[in-house]
Formats: structure tokens, sequence, C-alpha cells
């Protein structure tokens, strides 16, 4: 190790090293665990009609990606997350907002809330089922749920959260009731109401394939669920393999980065 | 600028410790000048800050008035600008936006108010750090922020709650001085706590000593100004007047 490269790194930041790091100690395992996977299969001579060789997922994954029906469960449950989460996040933040500034309506929602929080997302599918009938209704009614509870609870910590004497300060430079709301609470409540969403897309996409395998004709769990009946264990592999991956993209590109933001940036360490 | 009035004055809190109700502030009465530099002091717990927050408008008054000019005051408003112990500028606005707040809710357009703001900021020395983030600034930095946000919404009154108390001792000198300046130029009407004694007296026309909600004396300071600190700490005026002053807030 003479020959150190650190000057090298150094020039495009210790930040690009570190998170070269952090990346593959969050791979390696994963790495481990699909290389074991053809090993085990082999050793124990596994029947493929209960646990698929890499080989029949491959071609399996080949054969949905062609003729496009992968694509289509793929963008059917993400556009279902999609929706379910900005109709829930529309409602929950305002609602949060109004909680947290009046301290009876909250006092009085928030065991409420933190009741339904636990229900988050596949509890709601039977009923659900029973009011929207089997469809995009009931479906995007399990996610809105899912994500609704956790992010109005959240939106609500956020604002009772806030400094009194930062409300008092906005108040006495001019601020009335809708500039309150839009330079100071939602503000201020943002990494909470971030924080919220991550945590409740994280039940709502668990909700969605649950919900798939029993109300709906596409998506990644009526992907699983049909090919069980068909003894396709390639393909209910593949789409474990494929939810997993979507979620940890999800979360680790687009959430995770975005609630690390809004708090460095927000500068909650100063807020104690 | 505006003359401050308070007429008699009464606070009683709930002490749901005691199951009662206690009286922080008991008949208080104040006359503060347009113009006139009024500090409150006093022991811990005698009811400054409480006195402050009513006439802010954060905290309803039991029973008496509070007047700005010839207006009953009923909340926080524009007309009384306040400065905060503990700065309270918003973390997610740059330095240049906290200071144009005020001019953004009187909807002065985005390019007059940061002209404005950078006024501000130059006058408090902080133009170098008008697109940084409060916790990125120095608590003396964040002060100053602080005082010219409020003085850009060029309110009537001033009110500052002990607003050096949480800066090292050199950095609280150089703001005393150079809210003596900025106010010297401006003349605005000031109501100042401070538990301070040689603060009260370095920069009011007026101390007020509060002893346990109501008003003890009102001792004036004759002192004349400009006042700056390395003439005025062997000064034999300030010395005789601060150990009046002290005397008094510790039988207080
Ligand atoms: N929200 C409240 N509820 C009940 N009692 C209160 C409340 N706020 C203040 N008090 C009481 O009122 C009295 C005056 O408090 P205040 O904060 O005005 O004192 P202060 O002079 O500013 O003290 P300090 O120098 O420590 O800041 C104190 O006895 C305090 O305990
Ligand atoms: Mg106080």
């Amino acid at each position: 190790m003479s020959h150190s490269v650190a000057p090298i790194e150094m020039g495009q930041g210790p930040g690009a090293a570190r998170h070269i790091r952090q990346a593959a100690i969050f791979v390696a395992p994963l790495v481990v665990l699909f290389l074991s996977w053809p090993l085990l299969v082999w050793a124990f001579g596994v029947d493929a009609r209960v646990f698929p060789g890499v080989k029949a997922v491959f071609a399996a994954a080949v054969e949905s990606v062609s003729d496009g029906s992968l694509l289509a469960h793929v963008a059917a449950s993400l556009g279902r997350v999609a929706a379910g989460t900005l109709l829930a996040v529309v409602v929950a933040v305002p609602l949060g907002v109004a909680m947290g500034v009046n301290a009876g309506i909250s006092a009085f929602l928030t065991p409420l809330f933190r009741f339904f929080s636990v229900l988050a997302g596949i509890a709601w599918i039977p009923i659900a089922t029973l009011w929207f009938g089997y469809g995009f209704g009931a479906i995007t009614f399990v996610i809105f749920n899912a994500v609704f509870f956790i992010v109005a609870y959240n939106t609500l910590l956020g604002v009772t959260a806030i400094p009194m004497r930062l409300r008092h300060a906005a108040a006495s430079l001019g601020a009335g009731r809708l500039a309150m709301v839009t330079e100071v609470l939602l503000p201020g409540a943002l990494p909470n109401i971030v924080t919220g969403i991550r945590t409740g897309l994280g039940f709502a996409w668990r909700g969605l394939i649950a919900a798939e395998m029993i109300a709906t004709n596409v998506g990644l769990g009526y992907m699983l669920f049909v090919a069980r009946d068909f003894y396709r264990t390639e393909v209910i592999v593949l789409g474990m393999i494929v939810i997993g991956i979507l979620w940890l993209l999800i979360d680790r590109l687009i959430l995770a980065p975005l609630e690390r933001a809004t708090i460095e940036r927000w500068g909650l360490v100063q807020r104690a | 600028m505006k003359s401050l009035t308070l007429r008699n004055l009464h606070k009683t809190y709930f002490d749901p410790a005691v199951g009662t109700r206690v009286t922080a502030i008991q008949d208080v009465s104040l006359e503060i000048g347009a113009g006139e530099f009024v500090a409150v002091v006093g022991p811990s717990g005698c009811g400054k800050s409480t006195i402050l927050n009513m006439v802010a408008g954060f905290l309803p008054a039991t029973r008496g008035d509070i007047i700005v000019g010839d207006r009953s005051v009923k909340g926080p408003g524009r007309d009384r600008g306040v400065v905060f112990q503990n700065f309270a500028l918003l973390p997610w606005k740059t330095v240049i936006d906290n200071v144009g707040f005020g001019l953004k809710m009187r909807g002065i357009p985005k390019p007059e108010r940061d002209r404005i703001a950078m006024e501000f900021l130059e006058l408090a020395g902080l133009s170098q750090a008008a697109e940084r983030y409060p916790n990125e600034l120095s608590g003396g930095m964040q002060q100053r922020a602080g005082v010219v946000r409020a003085l850009a919404n060029e309110p009537d009154v001033l009110l500052m709650d002990e607003p050096f108390a949480s800066v090292d001792a050199q950095t609280r000198m150089t703001l005393q001085e150079e809210l003596m300046r900025i106010w010297g130029e401006r003349r605005h009407t000031v109501l100042f706590i401070t538990h301070d004694v040689g603060e009260a007296v370095f920069l009011a026309d007026r101390v007020v000593v509060l002893s346990k909600g109501h008003v003890l004396r009102e001792i004036p300071i004759t002192i004349p100004r400009p006042r700056r600190w390395d003439a005025l700490t062997e000064d034999g005026e300030f010395k005789r007047l601060s150990a009046e002053v002290l005397q008094m807030v510790r039988a207080a």
C-alpha cells in the first residue's frame, strides 16, 4: 500500500469515496446471497417446483421483459402507489397542519392516528374490497390508508415541534394566517413530512403487493399470485426480486436522500 | 416613531403546580416617549418577559391597556418589531431572506426587498453572510441578523428581550455599541429587557427596576451620548448610576 490513491480521491471530494464504500457494504450481503443460491439448489438437488434455479429465473426475466408483461406489471404497481400516495399526502398534510395549530383537535385526534397508523396497509384489504370491489379503487384505498395516517401524524408532530418563538417572530413581522402556514408551519414540518412519507410508502408497498394478489388482474402482486397457480416458481422468485429491488431503488435513491437533504438544510440541530 | 404606553397592566397565570392563579404583573404603568430608549431590569422571575410578551401581542393581558401611538394593542403586529434572546431566525431561510421577511409580508417584490435587506445587512456588517443559512453563522452574527430583521420592517417600537444574553461578553459589548450607533441614527422607541445592570445603564435614557411584578423605581440616565465602552468603564457618573441600579435590583 505504498502508492496511496488518497490525493486522487481528495480531488473528487472525500464524500465520493465514502459513498462507494457504503454502497459496497450494502450490496455485499446481497451478492453473497445471490452466489450461494445456485450452489444450494445444486447441492441439495432442489426440485424446480419447490425453488427455481438461476437459469430458469433468468429465462423468465428475459421472457417477461421481451413480451412486455413485466413492464406492464411494474407500471401498474408503481402507478397505483404513486396515485395513492399523492392523494394521501395532499389530504394528510393540510389536516396535519390544522391539527398541529389547534391543541384541542390535536389532543383528540392523536390517539386515533396512532391507532390507525398501526393498522397501516394490509389490514384494510378485506374492508377495501367490500367497499370498492376488486380493482383500482380498493388498491388505491389500501395505499392511501398506509400513507395517510402516518403522514398526517408526522405532520402534526412536525408542526408542534416548531418553536413558538419562530411563530411569534413571523407574526410580529406581519405574517397572517396563510403566510404562517406557507412560510413557517409547512417548511418547519417538512423534514417530518418527508420522514412520514418514507415510512408510509414502506407500508404502502407491502400493502400493495398483498392487495394485488386479491383484488386485480395486473401488477406485481398479481404476477406472483398467478404464477403460483401454475407452479411457476421461477416467475414467483423473479417477482420477489423485482419487488425488493424496486423498493430499494425508491427508498435509497429518492426517499433517503430527500429526507437527509431536508433535515440538513433545515438545520434541525439548531432547533434545540 | 410612536410612543408606547402601558396603563394599569395586570397579568395572572394559572399555575398547574399550585392549582391556583399566580400574579406575574401587578398594576404596571409605563410611559415611553417617541424615540425614547427604556431598559427594564429586575431579578429573575420578576415579570420582565411577561411585560414584553404582552406588549408584543404574544400574550393577552389579564387587565389594563397597551397603546402604541394612539392605537390599542390587540395581537402581534408589524408596528412592534421584536428581537428575541435566541434570535428566532427561520432556519430554512437564508440570512437575506430572513431580513427581508417582513418586507415580503408587505408584498414588496423580491428585487426591491433584497436591495433593502442588503442595506440593513451592510449596516450590521453582514453583507458577506447574506446567502448563508442561520445555522452557519456564529451567535453574534445571528443576533445582528435578528436585530436588522426587526429594523428592516420599519417598526414604530422595538422590543428586545435580553437580546445579547446568549453571546460572549466581548461580542456583547460590540453589539451594544452597534445598537447605540444604529439607534442614534433612527431613534426608535425601544423597550429593552435585561438583567445586566451595566447594559441597561449603558444603553438607556431611563432604567425601570421591576420587582415582583410591579415597578420599584425609574431612574433617568443622564450620561451624554454618544456612549462608548472604552470611555464609560472608568466614568464616574456611569459607575454611580450602575451602583445605584444594582443596589435597587438586589433589594428588589
Ligand atoms: N406560562 C406561564 N405559566 C405560569 N407561570 C408563568 C408563565 N410564564 C411565566 N410565569 C411566571 O411569571 C413570573 C414572571 O415570569 P417572567 O418570565 O416574566 O420573568 P422574567 O423577569 O422574564 O425572568 P427571567 O429574568 O428569568 O427571564 C414567574 O414567576 C414565572 O414563573
Ligand atoms: Mg425573561
